[in-house]
């Protein structure tokens, strides 16, 4: 039984048995091992032993290809609180991949067929998503210019304001990636993803892709947060001091405190896409379909972009000159 | 045969129809003062039917021993309204110098493209650089000089806008932009906004306060668009054209 992408349910892809998961009983996180103790694990399908890295807390046999859930890493501080299942299905995921190459402009020719897909792997990758409330004190000096003419002078007019706020700033479910294997790049521009989805965790939604765990707790990853969120928080900041043509910050005290951070596992397909001798890897929102990753670029695409984008603007420009200008250049 | 003689004929009469207006030219250089010599008068003819064929604008040169009480600008106007009711051309393009002899006065002005070409400012400039000669009697030279600055300028578009290696460096530095933004977006972008996380509904302003402290003035002249000789005009037959006037 694995999960199912378009129903959201648990389905056998044999008999088409489907159980809902929100019904599912905890059973399986109940017990609790170490979170380093075993490496080996027994496939309750076959028998065969698999072997997994650290991280991983979800897979499936590389025998008879079942879906394994590692429960113990999924249990006391590694269980998951909140998860966004899967809504695009690995065919669909393919499908966009290949939509998204296709549109590439800069892209070699070769590479936009996307016929080279080496791997596609649904993964979910352990996030925090973090309230935070922040305390600001700002002290700033204001200018309002104003420019009139009298006579034959032009009067350019400066007034200074001492500028005060305090404020509360609150930010809610902001998400960071808590793996190590995952670019934080990659990651941050895979967002957003949808909240109105967001799901209790059940291990069965895990059944059938990979799942990673935590390598950073929320702790070690808040001042990865509060970097995150401090251009947000300068925009408001700012947002409330309007009417001003400049401002000079004199004093600035932020307090910046967690209300709550929630581990959650959040869907990503990874592709992996072989093209002239290297791989290039590929991040693709499992819940929105948003496709992330620096595909290759072609020069002579790029030299021919770049000379029809000038030779065409030139051209206007020169018609655009013969008509004002009466027909001489 | 007779039909052939009659198309022959024909084309003959055509052909000296077409032809006077094309070789027989007009007289460019009036110099009623006396002041150039008449191997002077035909060079500057004839680099003036030269700049002619190239501009499509009569360069024409005016010199007089008295204005006839008239203001410069005046007396030009009244003399160019009458070249170019002579002229009768398509286009009235005119870059005209003037010389006073008796009061010592120079007088630019430019018609139809060379109004365009010939802005009030370059003119000025024009007559900064010729106002030397003029005052040592160079004449000849002066007016050559006129004549140099006039198809350099008349080159030139007064609006950077409508210069050819401004144009090639605008649309070369577009395209650049415009590419670079390509690739760099290539990889995909950040599409969440500042106000993507905020809690609307906890995030207020708790105090806050907005004093006046002072106020600084500053103050600078208007730039005066005309200096010198102030300017161009609209002559008695309604031909408006840019121009500059001084003393030499």
């Amino acid at each position: 039984m694995a999960f199912d992408a378009e129903t959201g349910k648990l389905t056998c892809g044999s008999c088409g048995r489907q159980d809902n998961i929100e019904d599912f009983s905890d059973e399986f996180i109940e017990t609790v091992f170490d979170e380093d103790e075993a490496k080996e694990y027994q496939c309750e399908n076959c028998g065969a032993v698999i072997v997994t890295d650290g991280d991983t807390t979800a897979t499936t046999c590389s025998f008879c290809a079942s879906p394994v859930v590692l429960a113990d890493r999924l249990s006391g501080i590694l269980a998951p609180s909140l998860v966004i299942p899967f809504t695009i299905t690995k065919k669909q995921a393919e499908e966009a991949f290949i939509k998204w190459c296709r549109k590439g402009l800069l892209t070699p020719k070769g590479f936009m067929s996307a016929d080279r897909i080496k791997k596609i792997t649904g993964i979910y990758v352990p996030f925090w998503l973090y309230d935070l409330k922040n305390d600001a004190e700002v002290k700033a000096i204001g200018t309002r210019v104003r420019t009139y003419t009298r006579g034959d002078y032009i009067y350019t007019e400066t007034k200074y304001y001492d500028v005060y706020r305090k404020l509360r700033v609150d930010f809610c479910q902001v998400p960071v990636d808590a793996s190590q294997k995952m670019d934080d790049k990659l990651m941050d521009k895979l967002e957003p993803f949808h909240y109105n989805e967001l799901k209790d965790f059940k291990t069965p939604y895990l059944a059938g892709y990979i799942a990673e765990k935590y390598n950073y707790d929320a702790n070690e990853l808040f001042p990865r947060v509060k970097e995150k969120m401090s251009g947000p928080l300068n925009d408001y900041i700012r947002s409330t001091m309007s009417g001003y043509s400049s401002i000079q910050f004199k004093q600035k005290d932020i307090q910046t405190a967690k209300k709550k951070s929630l581990y959650t596992l959040l869907p990503v397909w990874m592709v992996y896409y072989d093209f002239e001798q290297s791989e290039h890897t590929f991040a693709m929102n499992g819940q929105t379909g948003k496709v992330v990753g620096k595909p290759p670029l072609s020069k002579g695409k790029i030299a021919a972009w770049f000379g029809g984008i000038a030779g065409g603007s030139f051209l206007i420009m020169k018609i655009i000159s013969f008509i004002v200008t009466g027909g001489v250049f | 045969m007779n039909r052939i003689s009659k198309l022959l004929f024909l084309f003959i009469f055509c052909f000296f129809l077409v032809l006077p207006s094309v070789s027989a030219d007009v007289q460019r250089v009036y110099d009623q003062a006396g002041i150039l010599s008449d191997e002077e008068v035909a060079a500057l003819e004839k680099k003036a039917a030269d700049l002619f064929k190239k501009w499509e604008t009569d360069f024409i040169v005016i010199t007089t021993e008295s204005t006839e009480g008239l203001p410069i600008m005046k007396y030009m106007q009244n003399f160019t309204d009458q070249l170019a009711k002579e002229f009768n051309r398509k286009k009235d393009n005119m870059a005209v110098i003037t010389l006073d002899m008796g009061d010592r006065w120079v007088d630019l002005a430019g018609f139809g493209r060379a109004e365009t070409y010939l802005p009030d400012s370059r003119l000025d400039m024009i007559r900064g650089e010729i106002t030397p000669s003029l005052s040592a009697g160079n004449y000849y030279e002066a007016f050559d000089l006129f004549f140099d600055f006039g198809d350099e300028y008349l080159d030139k578009h007064p609006n950077i806008f409508f210069n050819t290696f401004f144009q090639l460096a605008l649309s070369l530095g577009l395209a650049g932009a415009i590419v670079f933004f390509m690739a760099y977006t290539s990889g995909g972008r950040v599409t969440v906004t500042s106000r993507t996380y905020l809690d609307e509904s906890n995030t207020k302003i708790i105090d806050k306060h907005d004093i006046y402290l002072r106020k600084t003035v500053t103050r600078k002249r208007k730039p005066s668009s005309k200096s010198g000789g102030g300017g161009g005009g609209i002559s008695g037959g309604g031909r408006s054209h840019s121009g500059s006037r001084g003393r030499f």
